[in-house]
């Protein structure tokens, strides 16, 4: 099996050891190799009047994120799993993306970083735009789920949502690369109240069936990989169903596509994907529509 | 002609010193930033000794080591390992590694834990290269 790279983004605020520790069942699927990448944003050691560019804070910063990564690489390391890192100056949209180019990481982890609403619709989301700009899977980790307990264990039930995009199939395949790990998978589909709204019960319980067969198929998918899966349709507002259905069939993570669509459409309309990542209480794994899938 | 020596760092402040360490005792300094590259160097210069950090990007020391012991055409060329990590995780990754299936690998001719005094390293390289 070919070995898979994760890189772990971390500024120290949002994302710890016990996250990685608990992804340590991707070694199973053949992930032996994790990249720590820490940038130290600029404004932190960028010229202050009269002060200059701030070397000092700058060496600070990065021995205290070296001093971290060194305790860290040791627990992986004697583990015998394959450990590089990354501590930069810069802005951290750029460097994770030259970061996953340099190392040709297989899946990005990241925390959810909260910011202001105008700051939000500025700058649009961190994780959708490494989506846009690279192939890769991103993983958006939350540490506890609503339950209150320890997310120990989140590729072990999954939720799947799909919204039969032309990128269903290839969701499903990348997926197929956490046999190893996944006990069940939860396929989800959400119909808009309006996909319903025909007047005869007949046209909505042929829509129904449509859906249902669909969602058969993704889950034949699954089983004949060994995962157990089932099939459930929610209607109504996506992201809420999404959250509904994670929440009341215990999935330890949520799945869903990112169409990348362009920038302004989605500042303007917001996106499933980023929705999902910022404010899902689950994990939230986002797969790119433009991702080639390598099942070794 | 004064003896190579091919140093493994990522580390900007760490290579200058090393780098330092080593033209003032006479031999020629061979700079990598990563495991890759230094493989490839070894390959290239045939170093007399390599001093070898661990955590770094692309492909770590614990790697590279290997490798390089499992090369017939390196395997003589003593490594000085000079790491923050430290040399029991070391040891214990070699032993995991070999766990897994890879060939067992001997110990390394000298482990530095960083920071590293210039004397130091200088006699622990004078003692594999005459």
């Amino acid at each position: 099996m070919k070995t898979k790279k994760l890189l772990f983004v971390t500024q120290f605020e949002e994302l710890w050891f016990d996250a990685l520790q608990s992804l340590m069942d991707l070694r199973k699927a053949g992930f032996n190799h994790v990249v720590f990448l820490h940038v130290i944003e600029r404004d932190k050691v960028a010229m202050k009047r009269g002060k200059g560019y701030l070397k000092d804070e700058e060496v600070k910063l990065r021995e205290i994120a070296n001093v971290r990564f060194i305790d860290w690489a040791e627990s992986l390391f004697e583990q015998g799993m394959e450990v590089g890192a990354y501590i930069i100056v810069g802005n951290v949209l750029p460097k994770i993306i030259s970061t996953v180019e340099e190392e040709s990481v297989d899946l990005i982890v990241t925390g959810r970083h909260k910011k202001g609403k105008i700051e939000e619709l500025y700058a649009g989301s961190e994780t959708v735009e490494i989506l846009r700009r690279t192939s890769t899977p991103v993983l958006v980790y939350k540490y506890m789920l609503p339950s209150g307990k320890i997310n120990e264990k989140p590729f072990e039930q999954p939720l799947l949502a799909l919204d039969w995009s032309e990128s269903t199939d290839r969701i499903v395949e990348y997926l197929l690369n956490f046999k190893e790990i996944m006990r069940k998978v939860i396929v989800v589909h959400v119909a808009s109240a309006k996909d319903l709204k025909s007047p005869s019960a007949m046209e909505i319980q042929a829509t129904r069936k449509a859906n249902r067969q669909k969602m058969d198929d993704v889950c034949e998918a699954f089983q004949k990989a060994g995962i157990e899966a089932e099939p459930h349709l929610y209607i109504g507002n996506t992201c809420e169903q999404i959250e509904k259905a994670a929440q009341e069939r215990e999935a330890t993570m949520v799945v869903v596509g990112a169409t990348g669509q362009s920038k302004l459409k989605e500042i303007f309309l917001g996106s499933v994907a980023r929705n999902l990542a910022e404010n899902s209480a689950f994990p939230t794994l986002l797969i790119p529509a433009h991702m080639k899938v390598d099942n070794r | 002609m004064s003896k190579k020596i091919l140093s493994v760092d990522d580390d900007p402040d760490i290579i200058v010193f090393v780098k330092t360490v080593l033209e003032e005792n006479g031999y020629t300094p061979l700079i990598a930033k990563n495991g890759e590259a230094g493989l490839a160097m070894a390959k290239a210069e045939k170093p007399s000794l390599v001093i070898l950090d661990v955590l770094m990007p692309k492909q770590s020391g614990i790697r590279m080591y290997r490798e390089l012991k499992s090369d017939p055409e390196l395997k003589h060329i003593p490594v000085i390992m000079l790491s923050g990590i430290a040399k029991r995780t070391f040891l214990r990754s070699q032993e995991a590694l070999t766990e897994f299936g890879d060939e067992p690998v001997p110990e390394p001719s000298a482990y530095i834990e960083k920071p590293v005094d210039p004397r130091e390293l200088a006699e622990t390289i004078a003692r594999f290269v005459k």
